[in-house]
């Protein structure tokens, strides 16, 4: 059963995610960045110089099952499958990256901002360039929600 | 089985960049003939002395353009520094939210609707907020739900009526989403007995 498995594959090993999107720009470097660690913290931090100076940064520790359910997407994703090679370049527009440390196994991806699945259709690797897409989706999707549950505040 | 989580030392040099040659062959600039066997090491700020690899254990598999490419300096400051956090004391148990005490719902069925969590969590206490977030790609829910409860009493009932029970014919898990401190490694199945032995100083800030 597909549950089974994921529970395994959670189980296992170390865990370790970073996300990082940013660009260095007419304000200065905007980022988004978030991380979650292997002892349960989650760090957010969103430097957005547009209009105001804010730098937000939060962070709060996890309990074991939400990380557990950080580590069910990814592998659910198979985004340790997948490689950069073919995928779009960081560039002046910006620049994406995902670390992820999961079991065994140690990924370091870096492209291109993403702006639609137009972006991803043309490139290189469509099918790899579209987990990593959806997976980034999600991922914020699920940061957002406990940030903003926790600290009120509009993570973007 | 993968289990060599318990291998020691963690070890980012040559042998990890075997894997890398022939890509990085392909990146890296060819103005220098060598360009291939100097392929930065791991150490950058991506791995070396971070939390990922701090604790972690075993050599890894490693993949992806992060690893040859120059250490990002920015990084660092980016990720150091203060973070504000609720007041908390750092140690066990539930952290309070801003605004109540927030539960997570696993194993959620892909075709629930928000009133099937407000049917069913709603009898411990009003939910003040519900997360019920989508998948991205299909439309359907990911599988989690978010619950915020004003009082601890009512999150804590939550947690022990529907962990491990049933919604809509899926089993759900239900717990905490936020603890006041890192969380401790005791049910840890896989360790091996000689538990940690190489976890890395912390981090610096």
């Amino acid at each position: 059963m597909a549950e089974e498995e994921n529970g395994a594959a959670a189980a296992a090993g170390e865990f370790y995610l970073r996300y990082y999107v940013g660009h260095k720009g007419k304000f200065g470097h905007e980022f988004l960045e978030f991380e979650f660690r292997p002892d349960g913290k989650l760090r957010y931090a969103n430097n957005s110089n547009y209009k105001n100076d804010t730098m937000i940064r939060k962070e709060v520790f996890l309990t074991p099952s939400v990380l557990k359910e950080c580590r069910r997407i990814v592998s659910d994703s198979e985004i340790m499958k997948e490689d950069d090679n073919n995928w779009p370049e960081p560039d002046r527009v910006g620049r994406q990256e995902l670390e992820i440390v999961m079991g065994n196994e140690h990924i370091s991806f870096t492209t291109s901002k993403i702006g639609s699945l137009m972006d991803v259709q043309t490139s290189k690797d469509p099918e790899g360039l579209r987990i990593f897409y959806y997976l980034v989706q999600d991922l914020k999707c699920f940061v957002f929600s406990l940030i903003s549950l926790h600290f009120k505040i509009k993570p973007i | 089985m993968a289990n060599t989580a318990d291998v020691d030392a963690l070890d980012f040099e040559p042998d990890d960049d075997d894997l890398m040659d022939e890509d990085a062959a392909v990146d890296v600039d060819a103005s220098s003939p060598s360009a291939a066997t100097h392929i930065p090491k791991l150490k950058s700020a991506i791995t070396g002395g971070s939390a990922a690899a701090g604790a972690s254990s075993g050599p890894k598999k490693t993949k992806g353009r992060g690893f040859r490419e120059e250490t990002d300096a920015g990084r660092n400051s980016r990720m150091s520094g203060r973070f504000d956090s609720l007041d908390s004391d750092g140690g066990p148990g539930p952290e309070r939210s801003i605004e109540g005490w927030i539960i997570l719902v696993t194993g959620v069925h892909e075709e629930a609707q928000e009133d099937d969590l407000q049917n069913a969590f709603g009898e411990f206490g009003e939910i003040k907020n519900l997360h019920l977030n989508l998948d991205r790609r299909t439309g359907f829910v990911k599988g989690y739900a978010l619950i915020e409860y004003e009082n601890y009493e009512e999150a804590e009932k939550a947690i022990a009526t529907m962990d491990g029970g049933e919604l809509l014919t899926q089993t759900v898990n239900v717990d905490w989403a936020f603890s006041r401190g890192p969380f401790k490694r005791r049910n840890n199945r896989r360790r091996s007995p000689h538990g940690h032995r190489s976890r890395s100083p912390r981090r610096r800030f």
